[in-house]
């Protein structure tokens, strides 16, 4: 199994994932990784949440 | 037709507001801002009134903001080395383990949509090293997509990735010492 991603290389793909479609094979590995680590899937949410405030940001800005 | 003119004049300073926050730089806000005044002007009819003329503006004055990123490709280019920390290195141990795992930001949407959080958002993309602003804001305001971005500023698309993969971390940092720690316990 290629499955064990470090922490570091977990957060890279996280942060690549936010701007380009992840290979599947790199996208299956990520989502092992984050099920079984708590402070990566952590790191997820805090990203996710990133993203829609930065949106909402700039929709208060823009109205 | 005075009073369209009025009505768009009189929304200048906030169209500047969101130029400088994309571009970080006075003199092409200043200018995106004109050349979008002057496009509005030239044409009320295109106006039907069906969104907001703020709205509308700020349509306009994304492309006049996508025109001078381009024309000022040159020095966005020579910057992309503007940060040589490595942040990876600072969250992470040599074996690869968080040095500190990331804290829990409980419900951040619950705050998420105050201005004041706005503000905090602001103030930590006004400290990001200028490229890194820069291609954030192109990719988070201005919705372009990776393939655009390295177009317009002559980047490779690693080097367009490294500068978001750090741009993002830092953002994450000082989210967290600006707003959640401070949340901490109330």
């Amino acid at each position: 199994m290629q499955n064990t991603l470090t922490c570091r290389q977990a957060v890279r793909l996280m942060l690549e994932d936010e701007d380009q479609e992840l290979p599947p094979e790199d996208r299956v590995a990520l989502q092992v990784h984050v099920r079984i680590c708590f402070a990566c899937a952590r790191f997820v949410g805090q990203l996710n949440f990133m993203r829609r405030s930065a949106r909402a940001w700039r929709k208060h800005c823009e109205s | 037709m005075p009073n369209f003119a009025l009505q768009v004049e009189t929304l200048r300073p906030q169209l500047l507001r969101f130029a400088r926050t994309q571009l970080r730089n006075d003199a092409w806000a200043e200018d995106a801002v004109s050349e979008s005044v002057v496009a509005a002007l030239e044409r009320p009819g295109a106006f039907a009134g069906q969104s907001q003329l703020k709205s509308w503006l700020i349509g306009i004055l994304k492309h006049k903001l996508v025109d001078q990123l381009r024309r000022n490709t040159r020095e966005a280019t020579l910057l992309v080395g503007d940060d040589g920390e490595d942040l990876d290195d600072a969250l992470f141990l040599p074996d690869g383990h968080w040095r500190e795992p990331p804290t829990d930001w409980g419900d951040p949407d619950a705050a998420c949509c105050r201005r004041e959080f706005f503000d905090v958002l602001q103030a930590c993309c006004d400290h990001l090293p200028p490229v890194q602003a820069r291609v954030f804001m192109m990719r988070e305001w201005l919705e372009l997509e990776s393939v655009e971005i390295c177009g317009e500023l002559a980047i490779t698309p690693n080097n367009l990735f490294v500068l978001l993969h750090r741009a993002r971390l830092r953002l994450r940092e000082c989210l967290q010492a600006r707003w959640f720690d401070g949340q901490a316990g109330g």
